[in-house]
């Protein structure tokens, strides 16, 4: 039996996002894209690396399921088109030096307690870390406040573990959809509905 | 610059402004909508927590301060329907004595209407936007019609909840909700999937383009999207308003009408009637009182959550819920505690796993494994109810324009600042122990509670009899340009503990009843 795109999508749930390959758009899952090793476009190869590591911190599997490549296709995209929660409770978009800011500062608090990145300390060190950052703790830490960055962070990980039609399923709760997530969506150019 | 002429522009197409515009319409005027956002239809209502945050507002930032913010972004809409193309359709209406606050117990301020007043205006917009409902099991509700379509039914959550509220002796009613609990009008019913918040598109929902948009136009009214009004204009002697500003599509356009309608929400509103200062109004247009822009409220919500032994499927329902109770609906009912206000609750809110109001969302304080199993735990047996605690009107709760930054077009950004009222916050704090202890009494095997939310905006462009002390009359009219008209939750002197948006319709109909019938005004 033929798999057709339009199932794929309906089972990806997420749905595609436009990422660069070897210098071409591509529709992907953030899932895929992970896979397939894109390249950041806004952040750095640091950053991500960071990011990444929280995010398995936050919500083991996170990364997996294409945390970085998420975050960092939306920060690329206009901000009409934004998906990302920071959009509910942050500052003015855009939201790049947030990030930014947060992953350089959780970097910073890393290399001044044990004298590397946030990615490269042993498990149960970050673990200890983030539970500081969720109570305000870090220090030296210049960036956005550490419990919202936690927040943000912890929320966009959850989107993309729960807030898919698979991620729902793997709960037990119907997805229900009246309208699946179409392809493609949320890609830098895209107007925001059409 | 190019002219235009019409009858009246309608600046917003959310609930007030495609209500305004299609009774104007139908009534024989030629009317132009403004929409700042894009166009948007029901086909672009995707089902996805994710997708929704689309519907959201995306306009030029809102600047936020005040201990207690007024969430914007998440109040607001951009884009044809507003925020009513995300509004979850919770539908009761506002007491007598949310009409009467100032002259009842000598806090707040009064409306320059009483309920008798609204009560023809809530009875026909039911019929025409369709309310399903009991109204004998709301023993707390009004004097009216009763509701057009039979009660939403009672799923899992509901059912568990309620044995609270029974075992405390209070009453719980279904909940109002202007969806479709059976087929309506040719709209279908609803499948109580709790998809609400990213927009129904079956029409089960009643949002403006499935109710007033089509009937707008329908009737002649013209629909323009992407275009941003920047500045009302008015008459060299400055006693009216001659049109507006835009900036879209064809550029900077000059367009004229007899009547100028503001729809465009509680904040953008001020915003604009402040960015519009000229030498007969220095202050912003309609500001002689220097009220433009003042008691913004945001109705503090009480979040109660818990965790129950048997399944509660808590996925299954509309987003606003299934049940309401309004027992303690007198303002003075916790007067004791130093609380003042009324308040509801909404019972049994459909959920999604993700989200600000998700089931993640609840407890911020796990991570790691302990979030995944929580959620594994929690997605059949969550459960939760809402609080919608009264904001009493504060003055210094305010729009007003930034002093130093502005949009693309030049318009300062709106700055607002809300600090909650110490007997409102009172309030809030006496339902999160009434709320808990609802849950424990159904038999919760754990309880918490939520910081405190920001539920709708109103304020900011209050009515009143009295022009030093008020921005328009009873009818939406400025007192200073009388065919400068506002609608909206805006003109709401009091928030009441109720949901806005039943009210801003009825406001909206008995306003284009009087414009209409004093045509031109």
């Amino acid at each position: 039996m033929s798999y057709s795109r339009r199932q794929f999508l309906r089972d990806s749930g997420i749905g595609l996002l436009t990422f660069q390959l070897a210098g071409c758009g591509k529709q992907m899952t953030p899932e895929q894209a992970h896979d397939a090793g894109v390249t950041p476009q806004k952040l750095s190869k640091t950053e991500a690396e960071t990011l990444a590591a929280l995010g398995e911190v936050l919500l083991p599997g996170s990364a997996d399921k294409g945390l970085v490549e998420f975050i960092d296709q939306q920060l690329a995209a206009p901000v009409e088109a934004q998906l990302l929660m920071i959009k509910y409770v942050g500052p003015p978009p855009p939201y790049d030096g947030f990030y930014q800011g947060g992953l350089a500062a959780l970097d910073q608090v890393a290399r001044a307690a044990e004298g590397t990145t946030f990615a490269k300390l042993p498990a149960e060190r970050q673990v200890s870390m983030v539970g500081d950052m969720a109570q305000g703790k870090l220090e030296p830490w210049e960036g956005p406040p550490p419990p919202f960055f936690y927040f943000v962070v912890r929320n966009d990980a959850v989107d993309v573990c729960y807030g898919t039609k698979a991620g729902m399923e793997a709960l037990g709760v119907p997805y229900m959809a009246h309208i699946e997530p179409p392809s493609p969506w949320g890609h830098p150019g895209e107007p925001a509905d059409g | 610059m190019a002219e235009d002429h019409v009858d009246a522009i309608v600046v917003g197409s959310g609930a007030a402004g495609s209500n305004m515009a299609a009774r104007l319409a139908t009534g024989g005027k030629r009317v132009k909508i403004l929409e700042a956002g894009r166009a948007r239809s029901n086909d672009h209502l995707v089902s996805s927590t994710l997708w929704a945050r689309r519907l959201k507002w995306t306009g030029e930032p809102v600047l936020e301060d005040g201990a207690n913010p007024v969430g914007h972004v998440f109040n607001a809409g951009r884009g044809v329907g507003g925020s009513a193309m995300h509004h979850y359709a919770v539908w009761p209406r506002m007491h007598a004595e949310d009409f009467e606050c100032r002259s009842r117990y000598g806090r707040g301020l009064d409306w320059p209407i009483s309920y008798e007043d609204l009560r023809p205006y809530y009875d026909r917009v039911q019929a025409e936007s369709g309310v399903s409902g009991d109204a004998e099991q709301e023993t707390w509700r009004p004097s009216g019609a009763p509701y057009p379509m039979p009660a939403v039914p009672l799923f899992d959550q509901g059912r568990i909840i309620r044995r609270g509220f029974k075992a405390r002796g209070m009453t719980t009613a279904p909940l109002p909700l202007a969806v479709t609990s059976t087929t309506y009008d040719d709209r279908q019913p609803c499948i109580w999937d709790g998809w609400c918040d990213a927009g129904c598109p079956i029409g089960a929902l009643a949002n403006p383009v499935t109710i007033d948009l089509p009937k707008a136009t329908a009737a002649g009214a013209a629909l323009a999207t992407d275009t941003q009004v920047v500045r009302i204009l008015t008459s060299d002697d400055g006693s009216r308003a001659t049109g507006v500003e835009v900036v879209g599509p064809k550029g900077r356009q000059l367009l004229y009408a007899d009547v100028v309608v503001l729809a465009a929400f509680a904040v953008q509103n001020p915003r604009l009637m402040l960015a519009s200062a000229t030498d007969h109004h220095p202050q912003g247009l309609g500001n002689s009182s220097d009220s433009l822009g003042r008691y913004v409220m945001t109705h503090p919500a009480g979040l109660i959550y818990g965790l129950f032994a048997e399944p509660t499927r808590p996925y299954m329902g509309a987003y606003g819920g299934q049940l309401v109770n309004q027992d303690h609906y007198a303002k003075d009912s916790h007067v004791r505690t130093g609380a003042f206000g009324s308040y509801q609750w909404m019972i049994a809110q459909a959920v999604k796993p993700n989200d600000l109001l998700g089931i993640a969302t609840t407890r911020v304080d796990l991570f790691g494994q302990d979030l995944h199993d929580f959620m594994q735990r929690a997605a059949q047996h969550f459960a939760t109810m809402t609080a919608v605690v009264e904001d009493l009107p504060v003055a210094e709760n305010r729009v007003q324009l930034s002093a130093d930054q502005k949009d693309a077009n030049g318009v300062p950004l709106a700055q607002v600042t809300h600090t909650t009222d110490p007997a409102s916050k009172a309030l809030w704090n006496q339902t999160l122990i009434e709320g808990q202890d609802v849950f424990k009494a159904a038999g919760a095997r754990e309880v918490w509670t939520g910081p405190q939310g920001a539920m709708h905006i109103m304020g900011g462009t209050i009515m009143g009899d009295d022009p030093d002390t008020s921005v328009t009359n009873s009818y939406g009219q400025t007192h200073d340009l009388p065919n400068l008209v506002v609608a909206g939750p805006g003109l709401f002197p009091t928030s009441g503990g109720v949901n806005p948006t039943f009210t801003v319709h009825a406001l909206t109909a008995r306003s284009a009843d009087h414009l209409l019938a004093n045509w031109p005004v």
